[in-house]
């Protein structure tokens, strides 16, 4: 019998099907526990937590399931331990890589600088944080993309998080001729934010002469926002204070020259003096 | 001021025109259709239904224009000194947020939430540490002050100072777990204690019981998820500055 065929010491190939049939119960298991917190749990706690427990629950009924089977394979995990250190070198050199990663995605759940459902940027790429594995970072960017980074490079790259911060403040620059009356656009501006739901009243805004440019009054706009909702308000806000500003009579300034040309002033030179005589 | 027939529970076919609130229920053809006009914006439901009420009532003043923070502040027009070791009670108003709901076999579902009242988001604390309230701004007042329920509720707050030392107020944050709502035909009320541990920090929890005699409890939205989500507090811990 094929079944009864000894693989190495008493080890039969029966024995080794068994201890597969055996792991493929445990991963099953591990999944429906793993569903069964997702489903419990999800209405109750926030979606990074949730990913974190599911994923250590997981992992913890894999690993107990693998400890469990290799006994049968003939292999005790006290040799392991012996073995381990051997291993660890050897895995140590061939993966550098996926080690570095590995240990980079155990500090990034540590020290969490970025949770599911942020918005963040590490180097090049911006984007929604989709799930934080063990070896790599899934970002979903604004336009739709799917993007792998290694935790390494998350951990040790720059990482800007849009959302860590409960507020934060955006800015414009609005230039107004230098015929306006600036006070009147502050006002209206001012106004104008103070009608926006999401422009936080605390800390409060600021609208102010910057400078005096080339071309245009140049009036700073500071508004601070929820850390959610700062993008849709930049939008929107922008061009009411376009629209606000010339229902008064103040215009956005455009760049101008005034030009003079030496002829014509040979002209008007010339019209004078016959005007006078 | 007396605004009867808005508040509580109604029998379909229904219509509401004041206050600048156009509220309908009307029977169709498959159900229901729901439909509100309020400031602007107008909202249209359908309803697969034949014998549903629909009740409304206040709910917590932090579900428009979004859903953004289960949080309150409530900031004093004039600050409120208390002397050490004393309990006072003073009363401020709230905006009214009114809730519509539908009733059928047991359940209620909310399908709209509407205000009359101009909205503002401000942030207690600082950006790290802090948290995004729903803004208002209130007069402080001795007695129940005259409001119009459509508009604005009282709140009763009774504040107690444990220091041994005056502690000026100028501002309540309230979490939205916690408000036990009040209403009557004259009146939307909810009731407070801010306990004052030291001059920066207070705690804030709501008291379950009315205002005046009478008064019916709101269906809230907050309330019911805290039924699923118990670990949430109800209290408010206003350690940013009082």
């Amino acid at each position: 019998m094929i079944l009864d065929t000894i693989v190495y010491g008493d080890l039969t190939t029966l024995n080794l099907l068994w201890i597969a049939v055996c792991l493929i119960i445990a991963v099953l298991i591990a999944k429906v526990v793993a569903i069964n917190i997702k489903r419990s749990l999800k209405d109750r706690m926030d979606r990074d937590r949730l990913e974190i427990i599911t994923k250590v629950v997981y992992y913890t009924i894999i690993i107990i399931a693998v400890l469990l089977a290799l006994p049968a394979l003939g292999i005790h995990p006290s040799s392991l331990l012996v073995a381990g250190g051997v291993v660890g070198i050897v895995i140590g050199f061939a993966s550098q890589s996926i080690v570095g990663n590995l240990i980079s995605g155990i500090f990034l759940m540590f020290e969490r600088p970025i949770k599911i459902g942020d918005q963040l940027r590490v180097d090049d790429i911006s984007g929604f944080v989709e799930d934080i594995h063990i070896v790599s970072t899934i970002v979903r960017t604004y336009n739709g993309l799917y993007v792998r980074i290694p935790n390494e490079k998350v951990f040790t790259g720059i990482i800007t998080n849009y959302v860590a911060n409960i507020a934060r403040r955006f800015e414009y620059v609005v230039g107004i001729r230098y015929s306006d009356d600036a006070d009147l656009a502050i006002k209206i501006i001012e106004d104008l934010i103070d009608e926006q739901p999401l422009a936080l009243k605390n800390p409060s805004p600021q609208v102010f002469v910057d400078n005096l440019g080339d071309n245009s009054v140049n009036l700073h706009v500071r508004i601070w926002a929820p850390a959610t909702e700062w993008y849709n308000l930049k939008m929107e806000l922008l061009w009411e204070i376009k629209k606000a500003l010339e229902e008064n009579g103040i215009e956005i300034a455009f760049p101008q020259r005034v030009v003079w040309f030496a002829d014509e002033l040979r002209k008007r030179e010339v019209r004078d003096a016959e005007s006078e005589s | 001021m007396r605004v009867s027939g808005i508040f509580g529970l109604h029998d379909v076919p229904l219509r509401i025109d004041r206050e600048g609130i156009s509220l309908s229920v009307e029977r169709t053809a498959g159900g229901l259709l729901y439909k509100r006009a309020c400031m602007d914006e107008e909202v249209e439901d359908i309803l697969l239904s034949s014998d549903s009420k629909i009740l409304i009532n206040p709910v917590e003043p932090v579900n428009k224009p979004k859903e953004l923070t289960p949080h309150f502040l409530i900031e004093f027009e004039r600050s409120v000194f208390i002397e050490p070791s004393a309990r006072r009670t003073v009363f401020v108003k709230f905006p009214v947020e009114i809730g519509v709901f539908v009733h059928g076999k047991k359940d209620f579902q909310i399908l709209d939430v509407l205000t009359l009242n101009k909205q503002k988001f401000t942030l207690y604390g600082d950006v790290i540490s802090g948290v995004i309230c729903k803004y208002w701004k209130s007069e402080v007042y001795s007695t129940i002050p005259d409001t119009n329920p459509v508009y604005e509720g009282v709140m009763e707050l009774n504040i107690t100072n444990t220091t041994a030392r005056w502690v000026e107020i100028t501002k309540a944050v309230f979490a939205a777990y916690g408000m036990k709502i009040y209403y009557s035909d004259d009146m939307v009320a909810m009731r407070a204690n801010m306990r004052i541990v030291s001059k920066k920090v207070a705690e804030i929890d709501f008291v379950n019981s009315p205002l005046e005699k009478g008064m019916k409890r709101s269906l809230e939205l907050y309330t019911s998820r805290l039924r699923q989500i118990p670990v949430i507090a109800t209290k408010f811990l206003m350690d940013e500055g009082i």
